[in-house]
Parts: C-alpha cells; structure tokens; sequence
C-alpha cells in the first residue's frame, strides 16, 4: 500500500516554500483580474 | 465558471510546485555553500518575473519581435555543405562502430558519452549560439540528399517521382513522440548505457529517418518529423544566428521564435521536452527514490501483480515520466483556458498554437539548468574518448590519458548558472508571449490582462525548475 503523502511530511514541507510565491502570485493575479473585470464593464466582449 | 477556472489553476499550480523534489538527474553537483537558503531564489525569480512583466506592460506597447529584419552576413559554397554532411555520417559511422565493436563499459566507450552528453546537450547549448548547424552535419539528411542527387543524376534529366504530401494531421506527433521515447530510453529503461544497444538504436533511428525522407520528401520530413532535427531547430529560433540556404544572416535574438508554425504537434513536442527534463529532475530526489518514496511504493505493487522487479521499476518510470509531461501540458493549458478568459473571441486550441513558441526559450532554461554541470564535466571525457574510442588502450590523437577536471567550476558557480538560466528562460518566455498578445488582442490593455495568465505559468515553472535543481542539490 502507499503511505499516505504526510507520513512523509519532514521530507517535503521545505517544498510549500518553492509553492508559496506561485499562490501568492495566482491569488494577486486572480483579484487584479476581478477589478479589471469590474471596471471594464458588463458590456464589453 | 470563473471560480472553477481560478480554483483549477491554483490547483495546477500548486501541484505544479509541489510534486517534485529533485534535479541535477544527470549533472554532478557537490556540496554547496551558499549565502541564504535555495527557497529564497524561487522567491527573488518570482519578483524578477513581475518586475519583468510590469516592465513589459509599462514599455513595450507594439510588437517588436513579430517581423524582425535579418541582416545578411555571407554565404558558404556548396562543397562546404557536403563536407559538412560527410562529417556529420562520418561521426555518425565511428559512433555506432563504438557502441558495436568497443568495450561494454559505458563510461570507456565512445558511445553513450556522444549521444547523451554531446547530441542531447552540447548541441543544444550550441545552437543558442551558433544557430542550427546540425542541419548541415545531420547525418540521414545528408545520406538522403546525397542519395536523392545520385537518383536524379542517373535519371540523366528524366522525372523523378514526386514525394508524398507530408500530412498535416500529423503535424509534430512523430517527432513529439521520438522525443519521448528518448527520454524514456535515457531515464527509464534499465540498459540505457549499453553501447550495443545505442548503436542498433541509433542505427534503426537513421533507418526511420531515410524511410520517411523517402516517402515524404527530405525537407518536409526533417522540419516535422525528425525528432532530433525538430528539437534543435526550436532551439536554434532563439539564436541570433539563422542559416537558410547556405546563407548566414543576423537577427535579434529571440527573433525567430514567433516564426514558428505551430502546426499539429508542436504543443505536444514542447511539453514533451519540459516534462522530460522535469521528470528527469524528480527522479532524482527524495520524494521519488527515498525510502518509502513513490517510486519504490509504485514499483513494489508492480511486483505484487507478477511483475519483476526489473520491469516493475520500469513501469513506475514510465508513469512518472507521462505524469511530468501531463503536468507541464496541464499547467500550460490552464494558462491558455486563463487567456480565453479575457476575450473569447479567440478559442483556446488557437491560443494554445499561437503563444506555444513561447515555451522554447523555458525549454532550453531547463535543460541549461539541468544539464549544464554534466555538460562542463562529463563534456570532458570526449578528451579521452576521441582517442580511444572504442576503449582499448589506443591512443589515436595522444589524448588517450587526458582526466576530467571536477574542479572547472565550483558547486556554487553551478547553482548561479542554473538560476540565472531559468530566470532568464522564464523572462524571455514572458517576453515572447507579450509581444505575441500585442497582434493577436486589439487593445494593450486586453493584452496585458491576458498575460497576467502566462506570468502564472512562468512563475509555476520556474518554481517547479529550482524546487527540482535545489532538491537535488541536497
């Protein structure tokens, strides 16, 4: 059987830090996205 | 619908970040001393990334790389092309003559040193610099004009037969695909370093090649689906060196890229070349090798179905080869679907095709980054293995007794080389998709929203390449 990903977890958790500036990244593009959506208006396509 | 989109990505992403845990598959990296942790490099190559997309946005309002002028710089006779190409079959002969007559120790035979260290990096690294010069050594071309010239010749001016239409359905696939089972022989398959079977390979590849040069036409054939030809000339599109016609000419660097004719396959052929670097980095660290890692966990419930072990090892590979592949397919194909977003007047298998040259320069970062230390060591046993090809004793051109100098460069002059290369491939990539939205959306501002999608990918794989480089490292 394969053990489960967080019986590992001392082997990887340094790795969130390689993820952390991809989700920041994703999370800001996302809500700039969103205003830009928002100003530009309903109408547009 | 958005919400789907934004949870996928983040999804993607983050398993794009996650999964790995080494690099250097086959590069030798000692010991490193470095000023601050490995992790912090992802973190200033992201704000490189942004800093380098907001100058973009702010300074570079109309298309620059689209229509780029070439500069003609002279021209070779054509008796320098045949002797190129006799060149090209010549190493070619004495390569296979290795792999079948030399010694079976790898690392003593000519063989295994020249097609990975040589074919599969240094001409890689050389085409950024010197444009695609295998197209003039490549040697099944040269056997297929040569033979093509002395048909047409002892036709005495009768017609020759005209070739086949090459199909456009089948775009890339071919060479996509030759590609992949390279890589599956390089880091899959158990006898990878035996010479004999690198030669009987090399040897059924030429074949291939002749056969599909036969029926489809010679330049048709290497411009689709020739997979080492195809390979290098996506490279060489980021040089500023172009040959065309026995002729050299200048360009801008990076000016060639977005000539890509990005027919069937040419989005598969590009993931293929990053998912297999990236799987060749994974299959190197903890996560993959270590005790109670996958590889062995998914290699263990091979063998309790009746697999050997040999086999069963195998076919773990081969499942974390394809994953890396789909991954790096995936994450680029949530930029793309992101890009859609913005204006759906564009479908996404159109983007997909048109923002695809924008992944060569990525492409080369990582095998820069993964195999620069293997080049600038292994690189020089052909020293030795020149003169001694078939490993012997011989001594052809005296440099039979020639070392490797492990000291050329230090562990941490190795890891700069790599972080300068994949932020510079990443930085270029996002250059190219910039200048590339500039045509295909009206409006700067459309263009720029689109790219907010493509600064994700990039940030992605640029993670993904140092999480690789550092695991490996440790």
């Amino acid at each position: 059987m394969i053990a489960p990903p967080f019986a590992h977890l001392g082997h990887w958790y340094h790795s969130l830090l390689y993820l952390a500036p991809v989700l920041i990244v994703v999370v800001v593009l996302w809500v700039q996205e969103r205003r830009e959506r928002r100003r530009g208006g309903e109408g547009e396509e | 619908m958005r919400k789907r989109l934004a949870s996928g990505v983040a999804a993607a992403l983050a398993a794009a970040a996650l999964l790995p845990s080494s690099a250097a598959a086959h590069g030798l990296v000692g010991k490193q001393d470095l000023p601050i942790p490995r992790w912090l490099f992802a973190w200033a190559a992201t704000v490189v990334l942004v800093v380098s997309f907001v100058a973009l946005a702010a300074l570079w309002p109309r298309p620059r790389l689209e229509r780029v002028e070439e500069r003609r710089v002279l021209s070779v006779p054509l008796v320098l092309e045949v002797l190129c190409g006799a060149l090209g079959v010549a190493a070619f002969a004495v390569t296979v003559w290795a792999g079948f007559e030399g010694t079976q120790t790898a690392t003593a035979n000519l063989m295994p040193t020249v097609v990975y260290v040589i074919f599969w990096v240094a001409i890689p690294f050389s085409t950024l610099l010197l444009g695609n010069l295998f197209a003039a050594f490549n040697p099944w071309r040269a056997v297929a004009r040569a033979a093509g010239w002395l048909f047409a010749r002892g036709r005495r001016g009768g017609e020759t037969p005209a070739p086949l239409t090459y199909p456009a359905w089948l775009g890339r696939w071919p060479a996509a695909l030759g590609i992949l089972f390279f890589a599956w022989v390089e880091l899959v398959y158990v006898n990878r370093d035996d010479p004999t079977i690198l030669a009987i390979m090399a040897l059924l590849y030429a074949g291939t090649q002749l056969v599909g040069m036969t029926l489809y036409g010679v330049e048709p054939w290497t411009r689709n689906a020739d997979a080492f030809a195809v390979y290098f000339r996506m490279f060489s599109m980021l040089s500023p060196l172009h040959w065309r016609d026995r002729t050299l000419y200048v360009r801008p660097v990076l000016g060639g890229a977005p000539r890509l004719d990005a027919g069937a396959g040419t989005v598969p052929m590009l993931c293929v070349m990053i998912g297999t670097v990236s799987f060749d980095g994974l299959s190197q660290g903890a996560l993959w090798t270590g005790n109670g890692a996958i590889a062995p966990e998914l290699q263990q419930r091979f063998i309790n179905l009746g697999f050997s072990g040999e086999v069963a090892l195998e076919i773990a590979f081969t499942i974390g080869l394809l994953f890396m592949v789909g991954l790096v397919s995936g994450v680029y194909r949530l930029g793309v679907i992101g890009m859609h977003s913005v204006r759906t007047s564009h479908s996404t298998e159109e983007l997909s095709r048109r923002f695809v040259h924008s992944l060569i320069p990525i492409s080369l970062a990582y095998v820069v980054a993964h195999y620069f230390s293997l080049l600038t060591y292994q690189g020089q046993a052909m020293a030795y293995l020149v003169s001694d090809p078939l490993g012997n004793g011989s001594n052809v051109f005296g440099t039979a007794t020639a070392t490797i100098d492990y000291n050329l460069i230090g562990p941490n002059g190795v890891w700069y080389v790599q972080v300068a290369a994949l932020v510079l491939g990443h930085a270029c990539g996002l250059t190219l998709a910039h200048d590339r939205a500039l045509v295909v959306y009206d409006r700067v501002r459309d263009a720029t929203r689109s790219q907010y999608w493509m600064l994700a990918v990039m940030v992605a794989f640029t993670s993904l390449g140092l999480w690789l480089l550092s695991a490996a490292a440790q």
